[in-house]
């Protein structure tokens, strides 16, 4: 693999797993405060 | 006589004798040491790691003496040895070989500073606008992946490359670790340079944010949600958070559990490990990695032909993800339309909580009233998290290049 797909491959993995792990604490914090808002409607 | 005063005054005499190039490098780094130690008194570098490390380094290269054989060398530690039975006979003799081998070599100093990390931190902060605050953080490890490549092109081996990019998140423990698993022969310049350069970016940050964003923006006002978090809540999406992280990296498990377990102590009021983190812990692992870093900095170990290039890719990573933080900045606030101060993409460099303060700073010269330290503080800690996934990323799948 190239320096520079290797580079955006990592960078793309990086991103997935961090969303996923925000959308577990978004997603445990919502469940456990009853749904009200917790900023994640927001940009 | 010549002889007797050699033997006497050793750290002299080896100055003499060693080859020019490790002399002068020898008083090069003593004066570079005591400069380090002069800037951390002075506050203008971070003291709690400058002043053990230049004293440190000072020491390393004045304290040289005969030993067996012959042979130069210090008293102090020495970090090429691997044959184990050379191991425990050094241990005998070398004051620090047993605490560089025990906490220093497998990364446990690293964790023990991810400890106090957690424990000083407030994860609550990554819920006020938590996918701003990612997308910011992920703006701001771009440095990491373009320094990569630029490191890769330079001719530096995949695992080299690797451990000077992520000098772009800006965390010291995730250099640390990522450097001693992927290029143990580079650990300690890369090391050295990863704290040096930190300590710089609270002097040279406020320079790119004056640059890349105009005085009329740098003072808006945030409208900042205040999401209802429960310490219960807190406390649930850490365990969680934790276990899917290791999961997912479990080369990174251990800064991973480190982090979060601090974490979940303060959210769990455990008031006497809180305090034993925060205090003992945190400060204890910190003096000993100052100080280990500067008694590391011997002058064969300096002189590898690859740290110039180290120098030049550690600066830019830095400065490639301050950069980065700040286009993140811009684009949240073009998104939310102008309800975002793109000054707190800075702290997406997740130098905690030193970028915090410096966006909190910045925001405020312009505008005494404009309080965006929460968002800052999410930004930083969601930097964090994204430097520590990134670390394991490049150690679970270096192998592909």
């Amino acid at each position: 693999m190239g320096a520079i797909q290797y580079a955006l491959f990592a960078y793309v993995l990086t991103a997935v797993i961090a969303f996923a792990v925000v959308g577990v604490i978004v997603g445990v914090n919502k469940l456990l405060s009853g749904g009200k808002d917790n900023g994640e409607g927001e940009v | 006589m010549l002889n007797t005063l050699a033997q006497l005054f050793p750290g002299i005499s080896t100055l003499f004798l060693q080859d020019p190039v490790i002399s002068l490098t020898r008083v090069a780094l003593m004066i570079f040491g005591f400069i380090l130690a002069y800037l951390g008194f002075k506050r203008v570098l971070e003291p709690l790691i400058m002043v053990p490390m230049g004293i440190g380094m000072i020491a390393i290269n004045a304290g040289v003496l005969f030993l067996e054989a012959g042979k130069i060398g210090t008293i102090f530690l020495d970090p090429l040895i691997e044959d184990p039975s050379a191991l425990v006979d050094i241990m005998q003799i070398n004051w620090l070989q047993p605490i560089y081998n025990y906490t220093f070599s497998n990364g446990l100093i690293a964790c023990l500073v991810f400890f106090g990390i957690g424990a000083m931190s407030e994860i609550g902060f990554i819920l006020n606008r938590p996918w701003a605050s990612l997308v910011v953080a992920l703006f701001a490890e771009m440095g990491t992946f373009v320094t990569l490549v630029i490191a890769l092109k330079l001719g530096l081996a995949p695992g080299e490359a690797a451990s000077i990019a992520v000098i772009g998140g800006a965390d010291g423990p995730v250099v640390l670790v990522t450097s001693l698993m992927l290029a143990k022969d580079l650990f300690v310049p890369i090391s050295i340079i990863a704290y040096l350069y930190l300590s710089l970016t609270y002097a040279g940050y406020p320079y790119i944010i004056k640059l890349l964003i105009p005085k009329k923006y740098r003072g808006i006002d945030v409208e900042v949600p205040t999401p209802n978090v429960t310490k219960k809540s807190k406390f649930v999406f850490t365990v969680i958070a934790c276990g899917l992280l290791c999961l997912l990296l479990p080369v990174a498990a251990p800064l991973i559990v480190s982090f979060f377990l601090g974490i979940a102590i303060k959210e769990a009021e455990i008031e006497p490990y809180q305090t034993l983190l925060e205090t003992t812990v945190t400060y204890g692992s910190t003096l000993f990695l100052g100080f280990l870093l500067g008694t590391l900095c011997e002058a064969q170990t300096i002189l590898n032909p690859k740290v110039g290039i180290l120098v030049f890719l550690g600066i830019l990573a830095l400065a490639i993800s301050a950069v980065g933080g700040i286009i993140g900045g811009w684009l949240i606030y073009k998104f939310s339309k102008g309800n975002y101060n793109p000054v707190i993409g800075i702290a997406g460099v997740s130098c905690i909580p030193t970028t915090a303060k410096i966006a909190q700073h910045a925001a405020m010269e312009e505008n005494p009233f404009c309080v965006i330290m929460s968002l800052a503080m999410g930004a930083n800690v969601s930097g964090l998290i994204v430097s520590a996934i990134a670390a394991g990323v490049f150690i679970s799948t270096i192998f592909m290049l």
